[in-house]
């Protein structure tokens, strides 16, 4: 690779080589799938959840969901914390970071009790792992007293956060559940606990989709299915949101981030990062394609960072934040008006036909050119520049000011991708 | 070295899409207001309609759009000039490629056939008027078809023992498998419409035998099936044959027809092109086209052109037949150069004449009257100069597409039930 930039990081106080880690979750089970992710060029790894529970899984335990023809839109994910022994798991990742020492390993846990939480807890720092993640947030455990259960319950994870922080010098990460309204709460309440970090999304409880032939949700097992965590593409705007709301609560806004949700490009990864995320977590990406995508994703942020002049991670980490304000917050004063290129134009009027029936019927349909042609019903909506299905054809144009506001100089979107 | 496709003689030239495939297509599909696809075929068969079905996991109702249209779907989706008709339409040219929309309307018919669809039906009440409809090519199929559809009672004559006119004995397996015809002519077996074979109108039965059967009014679709061949030197000799027998003969012998292993083919349209692809599915070392005019003026689709290239065929243009040599049987056949310079002379075991095809002595039929070439004279609505005849399809257009066939066929089955409704009046 011609380019090379510097994608290290501090994270919690441990130096990562870059911030692309698995996420704990199937792809990262046992010593050799570890061991082959780091060897393709993974930063660290949250090794797949240990508890004091061994799961029994069920079979199918997986779906996806596709758009015309494109699969794993969103995919679905019914399996739970690691099926191996406790102790096979610990003496895996004291193995990993011994052959492996620039590499970092985060052990994910997750107990039943305060008892087992403080077991594991232990039972991390015997290991020597780097970071430890609390799981409080799995949605699909079969017992209540773990999982996303404990997640949305802002008491058990301080109390959880608290034995931990207890037991272990070792910093602690706690993840979140996405299935609650504010995800804040239980976030302070895992910094109120000693917890040093967080890590946000775990999966989206989810139906992905019912099976005409069993009459039940997908997978089918046994004529049956059940609720379970929802990932992937379809879900970065949530695991988005939830995080911008946690960096701009006054409580959290100094507490690292470990973004996690939908990652399966440079971009998205970037995205995470200009939200202030110090750390990037990764699975369904990795379970459609494998671990190589790390490679598209190192080197797509370091042709990013060179076009914009940026030499670390630092140097941009947050920008976007800022920018994220209140509804009532916004300039209203004015509107965009589309500008449409005849020659790009192909004709196929699906901004007609899109501005007719989702918007405000500001485009006439000329039939003979097989053009459109903006009316004043136009509010500015840019319906018209989505639905459009050549790249550049509808743009951005004209500023309208609303009568009597203040004209001033907006910023605006003039690229489109 | 390229890469020559090695097919056999019963191998398709193209695949068909999966459930999955097609919907990769059909996404691709910008769903057009205006559709222009769909002001693009004669038979008015609306792609618009169809992909978008196929797009929004309606497959069922993609296949009623086309068959409601046209009862020779399956068919139309293997031979239709797509190229020059609704794709040539496609707005997506604009970004890349067009949409597939042959290649869809084949995955749906596909779909009617593995969902096992009905989805045409004939009314309860049968009106009482019956017509006989000459001839089982497209045009025929389709009026009988319409007709069925609307309560009539329809029986078709087919000199030949199966059905299908040039279908089934003019073009090409590759392009057009039989069952794929098969399928379609089941359609209109389904409508109840009733098929006498080996019965040739004008030879076995004349037309007043058919109008004392009770039949009130006569379709003609009977095509084209005299063969043109140039008055040259040689022209009788063993080895030169027509594109009508050698694609019968050839799909008769169900692909094992003799060739030998050098075919000279004439000619510059489709049935050429489907005369060489046989020549060379069925064996021919080597196979060349001849072609007395430029590519440029040669009415082939542009497809059917690149198959038969892609299988090691040659084309040669500007060059016109002038002499066949041999002793009792062909060996070479000369050409002149259109440039009146060039000439060329080449070894052959078989001469297929493929340049175009005229109609039969259609006086042996009718009083019927017919133009200059001999096809039949009748209007855009089917009428002949007799008004229980009609007449549509090659007979009347001196050859053209399948799909013009069917949409001709359609309409004369409308001047048909017409005819029918001003003489009940009266």
């Amino acid at each position: 690779m011609a380019i090379k930039k510097d994608l290290s990081i501090d994270f919690l106080g441990v130096k990562c080589e870059n911030p692309f880690f698995l996420s704990s979750s199937p792809v990262g089970s046992n010593y050799e799938m570890v061991a082959k992710s780091f060897e393709e060029g993974w930063g660290g790894v949250f090794y797949k959840t240990v508890g004091i529970f061994v799961a029994d899984e069920c079979s199918p335990r997986f779906d996806n969901v596709n758009k015309e023809g494109l699969p794993w839109v969103g995919f679905k994910n019914m399996e739970q914390i690691s099926d191996k022994p406790t102790e096979v798991n610990f003496e895996n990742m004291y193995k990993l970071k011994r052959d492996y020492p620039d590499k970092i390993m985060v052990a994910s846990i997750m107990g039943s009790n305060d008892e087992e939480w403080r077991k594991l807890a232990k039972m991390c720092d015997e290991a020597g792992v780097d970071l430890i993640e609390g799981n409080f947030s799995c949605p699909q455990m079969t017992s209540h007293a773990m999982g996303s259960d404990v997640g949305s319950s802002p008491d058990l994870v301080r109390a959880y956060s608290k034995a931990v922080s207890e037991t272990t010098k070792i910093p602690f990460i706690a993840k979140m559940t996405p299935n609650i309204t504010s995800m804040e709460v239980p976030a302070i309440a895992a910094i109120e606990g000693g917890a040093k970090g967080i890590a946000a999304i775990n999966t989206i409880k989810s139906i992905t989709n019912i099976d005409l032939e069993n009459m039940t949700a997908m997978p089918v097992v046994n004529g049956k299915s059940s609720i379970s965590g929802y990932s992937g593409a379809a879900c970065k705007p949530i695991a988005l949101r939830f995080i911008a709301q946690m960096l701009q609560n006054e409580k959290l806004k100094d507490i690292p981030i470990s973004g996690i949700g939908g990652i399966e490009t440079w971009r998205d990864g970037l995205e995470f990062l200009l939200l202030g995320c110090r750390n990037l977590q990764v699975t369904t990406a990795i379970m459609q394609y494998g671990y190589r995508i790390v490679e598209d994703m190192k080197n797509g942020l370091m042709h990013w960072m060179d076009e914009r002049g940026y030499n670390k991670l630092d140097d941009f980490i947050g920008k976007a934040l800022g920018n994220i304000v209140p509804a009532e917050d916004l300039n209203r004063d004015f509107k965009i008006y589309p500008q449409f290129d005849d020659e790009k134009c192909i004709g196929c009027g699906r901004c007609y036909v899109s501005c007719y029936d989702g918007a405000h019927q500001a485009i006439d349909w000329d039939a003979e050119r097989r053009r459109p042609v903006l009316n004043d019903n136009c509010v500015g909506c840019h319906l018209c520049l989505n639905v459009c299905p050549v790249a550049n054809c509808i743009t951005p144009g004209e500023i309208k000011w609303k009568d009597g506001r203040e004209q001033i100089d907006i910023a605006m979107k003039h690229n489109y991708e | 070295m390229s890469k020559v496709r090695k097919d056999n003689y019963t191998s398709e030239a193209a695949s068909g899409f999966t459930p999955r495939t097609a919907m990769e297509e059909a996404a691709r599909c910008l769903l057009c207001h205006d559709a222009p696809c769909s002001q693009g075929c004669p038979a008015g068969t609306d792609p618009g309609k169809f992909i978008r079905s196929i797009r929004f996991r309606n497959v069922k109702g993609a296949a009623e759009t086309i068959r409601e249209n046209n009862i020779l779907g399956g068919t139309c989706a293997r031979v239709c000039p797509y190229d020059r008709l609704c794709e040539e339409a496609c707005s997506r040219c604009g970004i890349d490629k067009p949409i597939e929309i042959g290649r869809l309307q084949r995955f749906a018919i596909e779909q009617e056939e593995a969902f096992k669809m009905q989805i045409l039906n004939t009314p309860e009440n049968k009106k009482n008027e019956k017509v006989a409809c000459i001839g089982s090519g497209p045009a025929s199929l389709a009026c009988a078809a319409k007709l069925a559809t609307s309560g009539y009672l329809v029986t078709i004559f087919e000199s030949e023992e199966k059905a299908g006119g040039v279908l089934t004995y003019g073009i090409t397996p590759a392009r057009l498998p039989q069952n794929v015809v098969d399928q379609d002519i089941q359609k209109v077996k389904d409508l109840g419409v009733e098929f006498v074979f080996n019965t040739k109108v004008g030879e076995d039965l004349t037309i007043d035998d058919i109008k004392d059967k009770g039949f009130e009014a006569i379709f003609v679709g009977t095509g084209l099936w005299a063969a043109k061949i140039p008055d040259i030197p040689g022209k009788n000799l063993d080895g030169v044959t027509t594109a009508v027998d050698f694609l019968k003969n050839a799909r008769e012998s169900k692909g094992t027809l003799d060739v030998g292993s050098s075919v000279v083919v004439i000619g510059g349209g489709d049935v050429a092109m489907d005369c060489a692809v046989s020549a060379k599915l069925l064996g021919a070392e080597k196979v060349a086209i001849y072609y007395r005019r430029t590519l440029e003026e040669a009415p082939a689709n542009m497809e059917e052109i690149q198959y038969a290239i892609s299988l090691g065929v040659t084309i040669t243009t500007n060059f016109a037949p002038a002499e066949i040599t041999g002793d009792g049987k062909v060996e070479f056949i000369t050409f002149d150069g259109r440039d009146k310079k060039s000439s060329a002379k080449v070894a052959a075991d078989t001469v297929v004449f493929a340049i175009g095809q005229a109609p039969e002595d259609m006086k042996k039929l009718a009083p019927i009257e017919v133009t200059e070439k001999g096809t039949i004279e009748a209007d855009e609505d089917g009428k002949t100069n007799i008004d229980y005849i009609f007449a549509a399809g090659d007979i009347v257009n001196g050859g053209n597409t399948v799909v013009e066939a069917v949409a001709q066929g359609k309409k004369a089955a409308e001047e048909i039930m017409n005819y029918f409704e001003k003489k009940g009046v009266k």
